[in-house]
């Protein structure tokens, strides 16, 4: 993850801003190398959008599904 | 060792019986005893449907020492949990708020519907991996307390084994048919806390009598003087007062609240006062109604959750707010009385007092219900043995 994406992570926590922990853990997940380290980020997306009740998280909750990561 | 008191005399007749021991005002064995016997076990008020009046609307609110979840849920039904995560048993809300999506733990994120389901357990099988074989979501809901809606009163039964709401309660709700209306919370100006310091039950005892108003509230002595008054008994359910000469409150145009439909002409001048056993004090007029809470802190310390109810949605601000405070001024003047009541409960030599045959058989059928639930909790306690 770039130094910068990790910046706005800390900042969108520090603000306590769903949409931009959404927007940013998802945009970490595509950037990902890795199907684990995907996972890990699409699920902090995931459960920050159920949270807020964001539309978001139905193609989320159906990306991690597909990986066999969710029910 | 646990207190055991003896109330062999509480349940004799009003003109025999003695009031409840000095112990189940002051000793924390008793209140602990109580705590199950009267409270949990029971049908007990929580809150009001109002505290939570839109979907998604959540609560925290500690009962007894117990942490519980307020929440409307998406469907607009009112609902009770144990306001903890089933992983860590972290506390899920700890501030009134709105659950836009769900619940998150802030712990370890694991995340519940507004209906209690467990919706998802992040990492619970490593890093990414959000399933475990051994973490069956369907059994891991949030523990839902057993609760009931009437009168806008949020009752919990949290023992789980008491019988139906509308079963222990079917003579009250019959009773009260015609106030079966919809009931409209006042909003902001229509609701305020008492803190008083004495046992919860001084306060049920002094509601549920009439014999005190004169003495207690003169301002009422020109309207409604002792003799319009009524006992309302119903052992082991309910005990209070009516009247037969309630006058509505006017504004200095002589305006009035609008009636509940079709309730104004069958009640006229007369209202009810009832305390619901255990904790619950409703008042049915006319043209408001309202609903004291009361809510048991210690042996020693009652918060009253005082809230008024009106026929209709949209009132007069001014004649609501001297509503309110007109209430606020009779309720007060009780304080001085509860407390000093708790405060003679430290008289080692007090037998739990007399009552008048004639004027306190309301107050003597609480303590009739106090001392036969208590018998029975010692009695399934000792059968467990």
């Amino acid at each position: 993850m770039s130094s910068d994406l990790d910046a706005r992570m800390i900042a969108a926590h520090e603000a306590g801003d769903p949409q931009a922990l959404i927007r940013l853990y998802t945009q970490a997940a595509d950037e990902a190398n890795a199907l684990d380290a995907a996972c890990f980020y699409l699920t902090h997306a995931y459960i920050f959008a159920l949270e807020a009740g964001a539309p978001e998280a139905a193609a989320l909750h159906a990306r991690l599904k597909a990986h066999g990561r969710e029910a | 060792m646990t207190t055991v008191t003896d109330l062999s005399n509480v349940r004799a007749s009003v003109d025999k019986a003695n009031g409840l021991p000095n112990a189940h005002y002051i000793d924390k064995d008793v209140f602990e005893e109580e705590k199950h016997a009267l409270l949990f076990s029971q049908w007990a008020g929580l809150a009001v449907a109002a505290d939570v009046p839109e979907p998604g609307d959540a609560k925290p609110i500690e009962f007894l020492g117990m942490p519980l979840l307020l929440l409307r849920d998406k469907d607009g039904d009112v609902r009770v949990f144990q306001n903890i995560c089933r992983h860590r048993g972290m506390i899920l809300v700890d501030a009134p708020r709105k659950i836009e999506g769900a619940i998150r733990c802030p712990y370890h994120s694991w995340c519940y519907s507004t209906k209690g389901k467990l919706v998802s357990t992040p990492h619970v099988g490593g890093p990414g991996h959000n399933t475990h074989v051994s973490i069956v979501r369907s059994e891991l809901g949030l523990n839902e307390i057993r609760s009931h809606i009437w009168r806008d009163v949020v009752w919990i039964n949290v023992s789980g084994d008491a019988p139906a709401f509308e079963e222990v309660h079917g003579e009250l709700i019959t009773r009260w048919a015609d106030f079966d209306k919809p009931l409209y919370h006042g909003g902001g100006d229509s609701k305020f806390t008492l803190e008083v310091d004495t046992n919860w039950k001084l306060a049920v005892e002094n509601y549920c009598e009439s014999y005190h108003l004169p003495w207690v509230h003169p301002g009422l002595n020109s309207y409604s003087r002792l003799e319009d008054h009524y006992h309302i008994e119903r052992p082991q359910q309910y005990s209070g007062q009516g009247t037969m000469v309630y006058r509505q409150l006017q504004d200095e145009a002589g305006n009035t609240f609008p009636d509940f439909q079709d309730v104004g002409e069958k009640w006229g001048e007369q209202a009810e006062y009832i305390a619901v056993y255990p904790n619950v004090l409703l008042g049915a007029q006319r043209d408001h109604a309202f609903a004291i809470v009361l809510e048991p802190k210690n042996t020693e310390k009652t918060t009253e959750h005082v809230h008024l109810y009106y026929a209709s949605p949209e009132t007069d601000d001014r004649l609501r707010t001297k509503n309110s405070a007109m209430w606020k001024e009779v309720f007060e003047e009780d304080i001085f009385v509860v407390e000093g009541m708790q405060k003679g409960r430290h008289a080692v030599h007090f037998d739990g007092g007399r009552f008048s045959p004639v004027m306190d058989s309301p107050t003597h059928c609480f303590h009739d219900w106090v001392a036969g639930k208590v018998d029975t909790h010692r009695g399934q306690a000792k059968a467990a043995e």
